[in-house]
């Protein structure tokens, strides 16, 4: 029974690749052969079956999770399943739900071909850029920090020019981040659980795997700190924190509380729950510079993994995971950012995380009545 | 005989305000011409306000920070950018302290804004080598020359043709004000 589901599993990411490429831009030209603009044309039938993508990776979830609960699964089986994502999802289209890899790539480009300031200089600045011609944000300088553009050579350099090349490494590169996540994660915590629960959550998988968001590497370094923190090793685990700040800025809001760790004794839970409540804080924070993306939900999913116990703030946070990737759909479904959309992103956002606590509540009380 | 005069009398008169209608007409007509008259600058290239000015401990932060900054502005057109936005502050610099009849000091910036515009074009030149299309900085600079000629020209106008700065204790020395402005239109009208 448990191969079948794996196999099914499989197909079904199989099946998500192909759908991705549903959603590939009409101006991106070097994949124009995969190009049938069906997104644009079926809006509805999209929209059911992204909403039904969901709901399978969140079956398929916890499936995972109950088998790891009865202690049916092994470790090693956990690792397969996610190197095996991994190397399916490798493969999706990137900019399904989110353009940043463009961003990523046109940034890189900037600065390891053109040799040019990515914090002074745009994209746009290099008008017969045919990045120009799919990107979405050709008119911003570089959002991210500089140990991240720093990296990026790594990718852009070995794509030897050919844009699906850089493309594709960009995805490998995250993926492999991902994974070294996950063995860390492991390390710490020792608890299948609690890795099954971040290594196979579909939003870790959409947004690391398929959308390639450099959160991988950002969470992997602030997780190598807090490693080596609790190994005694703090000159190092300050670094790799630090240089998790120079990655998108976001765990900088992290800093009094890893010196704070650093100075004195704190316990593992402490830590990490601390972490959860700033990282929530800078999640809401975040709709007052732009909007809050599914992706960011990763900043406190991953350290509320250490708190892992059956609480409000479990039920919440993993919620939060679900609730997020509906985010997607309203404008999946009206093809606009503006009308309804933002008030339906807010609607998609919390029902599911009010419905959960109300869950909660109920199983609660019936246990105290039991 | 009586009513013939009263006719050519109101008759005398109506012409007599036609023709102060008519150029009552006329004067509003020129007012009016005058007044809707769009009056365009040289150039729609808009130059910085005045920043920090010599003479306080914040001017001397400000040049280490443009020090700093050359390096941050890296690449031909992060240069390009550079030494444009520095040439544009030092000729508002040059122009507010001619304004306080501080020539001396006036001087000294336009040396510096006319150093960094002779830098502009060069690397402009070598991002077209590199392949970068450089139309719309070209025409950036082109824009941003004919603007600084038209400071200067005002300038010209409302400075000294030459200064002796006599300091306490040393020689006086003679500052060629028009020359060095001529100079510094001679170095933008190449870019125009």
């Amino acid at each position: 029974m448990r191969k079948i589901v794996f196999i099914f599993y499989f197909l079904f990411l199989i099946s998500f690749v192909v759908f991705s490429y549903l959603f590939v831009d009409p101006g991106l030209f070097y994949l124009r052969f995969s190009f049938t603009n069906f997104f644009q044309l079926h809006r509805v039938i999209t929209t059911c079956l992204f909403s039904l993508s969901i709901i399978f990776f969140f079956t398929f979830y916890a499936y995972f999770l109950h088998e790891v609960n009865r202690n049916t699964v092994s470790i090693s089986t956990i690792f397969a399943l996610s190197i095996g994502s991994a190397a399916v999802l490798l493969f999706a289209y990137p900019a399904m739900i989110s353009f940043d890899i463009f961003n990523y790539i046109a940034t890189a480009k900037v600065t390891f071909f053109y040799h040019e300031n990515p914090y002074i200089l745009m994209p746009i600045a290099f008008t017969k850029d045919p990045l120009l011609l799919f990107m979405h944000a050709p008119n911003k300088i570089a959002l991210y920090a500089p140990f991240w553009i720093l990296l990026t050579a790594v990718p852009y350099i070995l794509g030897f020019g050919n844009f699906l090349l850089i493309l594709f490494n960009f995805k490998l590169f995250s993926a492999f981040f991902y994974l070294c996540t996950i063995f860390l994660l492991w390390k710490m915590t020792k608890s299948k659980f609690k890795t099954t629960l971040f290594a196979l959550n579909p939003l870790v998988l959409i947004e690391l795997l398929v959308s390639a968001h450099n959160e991988s590497i950002m969470l992997f370094l602030f997780l190598a700190g807090s490693y080596f923190l609790f190994e005694n090793q703090k000159g190092k685990g300050s670094v790799l924190f630090v240089l998790s700040i120079f990655i998108k800025y976001a765990t900088a809001v992290l800093v009094p509380l890893f010196i704070y760790a650093t100075i004195k004794q704190i316990s593992k839970e402490r830590f990490f729950l601390w972490t959860t409540i700033f990282m929530y804080i800078i999640f809401f924070a975040s709709a007052f510079r732009e909007e809050i993306y599914p992706w960011y939900t990763l900043w406190f999913f991953l350290p509320s993994i250490f708190l892992f116990k059956n609480s409000l703030f479990t039920w919440i946070t993993t919620t939060f995971t679900f609730s997020m990737l509906l985010r997607y759909i309203p404008f999946m479904f009206i093809g606009t950012y503006f009308g309804p959309t933002p008030l339906l992103k807010i609607v998609l956002m919390w029902i599911p995380v009010l419905l959960a606590a109300l869950a909660y509540f109920t199983t609660q009380k019936k246990k105290q009545l039991i | 005989m009586k009513k013939i005069d009263k006719i050519s009398y109101y008759l005398r008169i109506y012409f007599v305000i036609l023709s102060k209608a008519k150029e009552l007409l006329l004067l509003i007509a020129i007012f009016f011409f005058i007044a809707t008259q769009t009056s365009f600058a040289a150039s729609p290239y808009v130059l910085p306000y005045p920043s920090a000015m010599p003479g306080g401990v914040s001017y001397k932060l400000h040049i280490v920070w443009e020090k700093i900054m050359q390096y941050w502005y890296f690449g031909d057109f992060g240069q390009y950018t550079y030494n444009l936005k520095e040439s544009d502050k030092y000729l508002v610099e040059a122009k507010t302290l001619f304004e306080y009849n501080q020539y001396l000091l006036g001087f000294a910036a336009l040396q510096k804004s006319n150093t960094y515009f002779a830098h502009v074009q060069p690397f402009l030149e070598k991002a077209k080598q590199d392949g970068k299309n450089i139309t719309e900085n070209q025409l950036a600079l082109q824009q941003a020359a004919a603007k600084h000629i038209e400071v200067l020209q005002k300038m010209e106008n409302e400075t000294p043709s030459d200064f002796t700065w006599t300091p306490e204790k040393n020689p006086s020395s003679t500052l060629h004000i028009h020359q060095l402005i001529q100079q510094a239109i001679e170095e933008r009208q190449k870019d125009l």
